[in-house]
C-alpha cells in the first residue's frame, strides 16, 4: 500500500504573463490547488512547503524565495524551501514532499514550482539556461543549453541511423496535443514540413526542435495516506519513485545517447512500485528538445535501445496509441516554466488519472497507471514518479 | 549577461587551457581532463600525476550554434561569423573535451575526423582576453602540441 498520496492539485495557464510576476503566479496556481479538494480544506493543515524554481524569481530574491512566496499567500509559519536542480527543480521539490511525508513528520505538504522567464531579456533567459550545464568547460566553449542537446542529437543520429524527419515528428506529435490542452502555452498544430524549414538553432535542432521560455506555477498537496481520503475520495497515490545524478557535463559521460541519470531513476521507480513500463496508460516526458522525448522512450523502458524511431512511427505515443506521451503538449507545446515543469507534469497526471481533462478528446480513457519524467539541465539530474488513481 | 569566471578562478586552470595538462591516476593510470579530486576512470584514485596531452584526437560529435542563439559572450563573434561550430572531441589519450572547431568553414564536419588542439582567443571578459584550446581539422604534418 503506497504511504503517499496527492490530495490537489493547480496551474496556471504556462504561457507569457506580463501583468503577474513570480508571486501572482505561485498565488494562483496556490488557490486553485485549495479549490481543487474535493471535501475543500483548511490551509492552516499545511505543513510545510517545497518550492521549485532555478532564476530565484528571475534573480530578484536570490535568498529566501521560498518563505516569500508562502507568506504572501497566507502560510507565514510553516517552513518553507526552495528547491533547485535547474530544470528538474519540480521534480525534485515534489519527492521533497513525498520523503517528507513518507518520514512521518508530517501529513500535508505543499509542492510547487514557478518560474518568471519572460520578464528576462532574450541575453539573460539565455544566461539562467546557459549556467545549468557545465559552465567552465561547456559553456565557455561556446556551447549553449540547445547546443548541448544538439551534440547529443547528431551522435544519436549517427549510432542509431535516426533521421532529422524522426526530430520534427515529435514536435508535431506534442503540438497536436498541446492544441487541445487550454493550459498549454502553445496551442496550435504544425506540420512536419514547418518544423523542418524553422530556423536554425543549433543543428541539426531548428527552433520548433526546442521548448520555449514560458511563465507558469504548478502546485500539488502531497498528503499521507491515512489522511488522505478525508480529502477526496479518489485521491492519486505515489506508487514509487527514483532519483538520479550524472556527471554534469557530456565529455565526462561514456555515452550522450541515453542519459544515465533518467535510467537510473527510473529503475528505482518501477522497482519500488512493483510495476514496469508494460503497466502504464501515460507518460509526462521531459522533451525540453525534441531528441529528448527521442532518448527518454528506451531510457524508460517503453522500448528496446534503437527503437525509439520505430515507436514513434507506430504512432503508439500518440494520444489514442498504446502509450501516450505528452498528452499535455509537453515541455513543448504546453511550455517549460523550468522550475514550474515538474510539477505541472504531476498535475496533468493527477487529471488523467481522475479523468478530469478538460476536453474529452484529450482525456486518455480508463487511465489507472502513469509515469512523470523530469530531467535537469542536460541530464545531470533526473526525477520519476509513478502514480495510480484511487 | 555573460556567464561570470573570475580572473583568478580563469588563472588557476591556465595549464589545462594553453596547454592541456591533463592527469594520470596513480592508482589507475586511467587519465582525467579536465582535472577531478577523485578520479573518473576508477572512482578511488585521489593521487595524479600532470601528463601533457597531445592535442591529437577525433571528432566525436557536433552543433553549429545559429548567430542569434550564442551565449552573449560569443555573440560578436556569432555575428562576425554567422556561426561556429562546437565539437565533442575524442582525446588519443582517452578523455573527451568541449571546444570549438575552426578552419572549417560553412562545410559540415564529419563524424570521426581527425582534428588537434590549437591555442586560440575565446572569449573576454572584466578586460581580459581568455584565451584556451579549440580544435581544426588535422593536417599532413605532425601536429604541435598548443602551446609549443
Amino acid at each position: 500500500m503506497p504511504e503517499v498520496a496527492i490530495v490537489g492539485a493547480g496551474q496556471t495557464r504556462f504561457g507569457d504573463f506580463p501583468d503577474r510576476g513570480v508571486k501572482e503566479l505561485f498565488a494562483e496556481a496556490y488557490q486553485e490547488t485549495l479549490a481543487s479538494v474535493d471535501r475543500g480544506m483548511d490551509p492552516a493543515d499545511i505543513q510545510a512547503a517545497y518550492i521549485g524554481c532555478l532564476s530565484a524569481g528571475g534573480g530578484f530574491q536570490l535568498g529566501q524565495l521560498a518563505p516569500l512566496l508562502t507568506s504572501y499567500v497566507g502560510l507565514p509559519d510553516i517552513p518553507s524551501l526552495r528547491v533547485e536542480n535547474a530544470c528538474a527543480s519540480g521534480g525534485y521539490a515534489l519527492v521533497a514532499a513525498i520523503c517528507a511525508v513518507a518520514s512521518g513528520r508530517y501529513d500535508l505538504v505543499l509542492a510547487a514550482g514557478v518560474e518568471k522567464m519572460r520578464d528576462a531579456s532574450a541575453n539573460r533567459a539565455r544566461y539562467w539556461l546557459g549556467v545549468s550545464g557545465d559552465t567552465e568547460y561547456e559553456r565557455l566553449a561556446g556551447l549553449t543549453f540547445a547546443g548541448i542537446y544538439a551534440t547529443m542529437a547528431r551522435r544519436y543520429m549517427e549510432e542509431y541511423a535516426l533521421k532529422r524527419e524522426h526530430l520534427a515528428l515529435v514536435a508535431v506529435k506534442n503540438h497536436a496535443h498541446g492544441a487541445q490542452n487550454p493550459k498549454a502555452q502553445f496551442q496550435r498544430q504544425v506540420d512536419v514540413d514547418t518544423v523542418l524549414r524553422g530556423p536554425e538553432v543549433a543543428s541539426p535542432l531548428g527552433v520548433w526542435d526546442c521548448c520555449s521560455t514560458t511563465d507558469g506555477a504548478a502546485c500539488v498537496l502531497v498528503a499521507s495516506a491515512r489522511v488522505a481520503r478525508s480529502f477526496t475520495d479518489r485521491p492519486v497515490y505515489v506508487m514509487g519513485w527514483g532519483a538520479a545524478s550524472d556527471h554534469l557535463a557530456i565529455h565526462d559521460r561514456a555515452r550522450i545517447t541515453s542519459l544515465r541519470a533518467t535510467v537510473s531513476a527510473c529503475r528505482q521507480a518501477y522497482q519500488q512500485a512493483g510495476v514496469g513500463p508494460q503497466d502504464l496508460d501515460l507518460a509526462e516526458v521531459h522533451d525540453c528538445f525534441t531528441i529528448a522525448e527521442i532518448m527518454a522512450y528506451s531510457d524508460l523502458g517503453l522500448c528496446e535501445e534503437g527503437r525509439n524511431a520505430a515507436l514513434l512511427e507506430s504512432g503508439a505515443t500518440r494520444l489514442g496509441g498504446s502509450i501516450p506521451v505528452n498528452v499535455s503538449g509537453g515541455l513543448k507545446a504546453k511550455g517549460h516554466p523550468l522550475g514550474a515543469t515538474g510539477i505541472g507534469m504531476a498535475c496533468e497526471i493527477f487529471w488523467q488519472l481522475r479523468g478530469q481533462a478538460e476536453l474529452p478528446s484529450r482525456q486518455v480513457k480508463d487511465a489507472q497507471i502513469a509515469l512523470s519524467h523530469n530531467v535537469g539541465g542536460s541530464g545531470g539530474s533526473a526525477v520519476v514518479v509513478v502514480y495510480r488513481g484511487g | 549577461m555573460g556567464a561570470h569566471v573570475s580572473i583568478a578562478m580563469y588563472q588557476r586552470n591556465i595549464p589545462l587551457r594553453y596547454r592541456l595538462v591533463g592527469q594520470r591516476c596513480q592508482t589507475c593510470g586511467g587519465v582525467n581532463f579536465p582535472p577531478r579530486a577523485v578520479c573518473s576512470q576508477c572512482s578511488k584514485g585521489t593521487r595524479f600525476e600532470d601528463i601533457q596531452l597531445s592535442g591529437r584526437g577525433v571528432l566525436y560529435s557536433w552543433t553549429r550554434i545559429a548567430g542569434a542563439g550564442a551565449p552573449s559572450e560569443f555573440a560578436a563573434q556569432a555575428q562576425a561569423l554567422g556561426s561556429f561550430v562546437v565539437g565533442l572531441v575524442q582525446l588519443e589519450e582517452g578523455p573527451r573535451v568541449v571546444a570549438q572547431i575552426v578552419e572549417v568553414g560553412r562545410s559540415a564536419p564529419r563524424l570521426g575526423q581527425r582534428v588537434e588542439a590549437v591555442l586560440r582567443r575565446i572569449y573576454e571578459e572584466d578586460g581580459v582576453i581568455r584565451y584556451g584550446y579549440k580544435f581544426r581539422p588535422a593536417g599532413d604534418a605532425a601536429p604541435t602540441p598548443p602551446g609549443k
